[in-house]
């Protein structure tokens, strides 16, 4: 059985990688999940909206290029870019080292703080630290500190995160022997058991909370702790392209900084996320 | 439980749901005839008496039952466009993207997995069915045909049927695994408005309430089927 699946994967992957892919780029296919509010969700007339639908129907004016939006579960997402499903994802992926390893990345076009999030009456409900927000890329002595005061006030508890996310990555690299992570496939999941109380803390993007406490759903629930960025969170969302398509990447990297130069990408992320969660020069 | 969101039109998600539903139904069913046909197909290479068609039905029941379904959705999805694009460019020169429909990619995976279960099903009703019966037949001079339709047909569909109400009931059930390619049914339908208006609860009961719906529905059908099966047969 398991000689087979070999050969099966083995014949795959090199039937991917005798594909040729033809460098014209005036249509280009853009994957998105579809179920992630607000970056990229479908209103009730089943229509895909969202930050990153508005972003993309700017760059491809921009890259004057037709684009085809097409929605695709996030399990999944990467390898069916890989398999040519189509030609790039945009789907509030993080950029990190994991995925630069299968694909490449456009330049980022948000970036949001990670936060922690509790119920108000949790004693943990009071936790902050020396610092509001720190880059894990280059720490100083302060954001250590926070560090420390992290792990130490999370000792224990059951930490509940989206599966295969930058988010788990921090969790099981920076708490991974001093808490219980639970892992889930949607956020949806994991607030169902953060109300329940099955879960001590959870751990998303800001861009995420923010809407979410903005409605009545995010009642009893609040954000403490820093704001964190870089190191395992990575470098920020870009569009995920394949390794052998740079010259796409290339073109959405040049089109990005065109829409942040002109204040295109703030003004979409004040609109759908309620803060600038974009990126800077 | 919001229930102003399962509203009909642009408003609510009502129909968005319901046109998920009749996509279930449309891809379990194609899948489920797929199923039976390929279950007719290789229940009759197992009971073959050449080794080599019994080798290639054990081979197909062994690892499409052995491996979940949704690696095989996996192996198609993945692999099917790819294979479809390498035989364009090698054998037509064709460089351009095709790929299999979505609703075809769903329907030979589905139908692939509940083909390997009718196999074992319909295979077991045909031993089931008493040689006696077929001598019997025989002796009295009916032709290979008549036996095939009067004889065999008959029983073997009473013997198989509460197998395959069984086997439609997966492949019903199996549908909902297919939403990881995106083909927008119940399942995909209600993580989309969950994810887009965080009621998770509201839409994932709402789809349990959809397949409960389908299934007890169904599974009335079979029923009479059976009994229509049986009206021959007295019980002591």
């Amino acid at each position: 059985m398991k000689k087979l699946s070999l050969v099966l994967m083995t014949l795959m992957a090199t039937m991917f990688a005798g594909q040729s892919f033809a460098g014209d780029w005036s249509k280009i296919r853009i994957a998105t999940e579809g179920a992630y509010a607000p970056w990229n969700f479908t209103d009730s007339s089943g229509k895909l909206v969202g930050f990153e639908l508005d972003l993309a129907a700017d760059l491809c004016k921009r890259m004057n290029a037709e684009c085809e939006i097409v929605g695709q579960a996030w399990d999944g997402i990467i390898p069916a870019l890989q398999a040519g499903k189509y030609d790039a994802i945009m789907a509030g992926m993080s950029i990190t080292d994991k995925r630069k390893k299968v694909i490449t990345f456009s330049r980022d076009y948000a970036a949001t703080p990670a936060r922690f999030v509790v119920s108000d009456k949790s004693a943990m409900a009071s936790f902050k630290t020396g610092v509001d927000a720190m880059n894990l890329t280059e720490v100083d002595a302060k954001e250590k500190a926070a560090i420390d005061d992290i792990v130490a006030t999370f000792k224990g508890k059951t930490v509940g995160v989206q599966t295969a996310t930058t988010h788990e990555n921090f969790l099981r690299e920076y708490l991974g022997n001093d808490v219980t992570i639970r892992t889930y496939d949607t956020q949806e999941n994991l607030d169902l058991d953060l109300q329940a109380g099955r879960v001590d803390t959870a751990l998303a993007s800001m861009s995420y909370w923010v809407p979410l406490f903005e409605s009545d759903k995010g009642k009893g629930m609040m954000m403490v702790g820093p704001g964190m960025t870089g190191g395992p969170f990575g470098s920020g969302v870009g569009v995920g392209i394949r390794q052998k398509n740079q010259d796409l990447a290339d073109m959405f990297s040049k089109a990005i900084d065109g829409a942040i130069a002109d204040g295109t990408i703030s003004k979409l992320a004040i609109k759908w996320f309620g803060f600038d969660a974009s990126s800077k020069q | 439980m919001d229930f102003s969101l399962l509203g009909f039109g642009d408003d609510g998600w009502g129909d968005e749901m319901l046109r998920g539903a009749v996509m279930t139904m449309a891809v379990a069913i194609c899948s489920y005839l797929l199923g039976i046909v390929v279950g007719v197909l290789f229940a009759s290479l197992k009971l073959s008496r050449l080794v080599v068609l019994r080798y290639v039905a054990d081979f197909y029941t062994t690892i499409v039952r052995g491996i979940p379904e949704l690696l095989v959705i996996y192996l198609v999805f993945f692999g099917g466009g790819a294979l479809l694009r390498t035989i364009a460019s090698g054998l037509f020169g064709y460089d351009g993207y095709i790929d299999l429909p979505l609703f075809i990619t769903g329907m030979l995976c589905i139908g692939l997995s509940a083909g390997a279960f009718s196999t074992e099903v319909i295979r077991g009703a045909v031993l089931a069915v008493p040689a006696g019966q077929i001598e019997a037949a025989k002796a009295i001079g009916m032709s290979t045909a008549k036996r095939f339709w009067r004889v065999l047909v008959p029983q073997v569909a009473r013997f198989a049927l509460p197998g395959l109400g069984n086997v439609w009931q997966l492949t019903l059930k199996e549908t909902s695994l297919i939403s990881v390619i995106g083909l927008v049914e119940i399942m995909r339908s209600a993580a989309v408005a969950s994810g887009s208006t965080k009621e998770p609860f509201t839409f994932y009961l709402l789809a349990a309430f959809l397949y409960l719906g389908l299934t007890s529905i169904s599974n009335r059908g079979f029923l009479r089927a059976e009994a229509w099966a049986s009206k021959g047969v007295r019980y002591s």
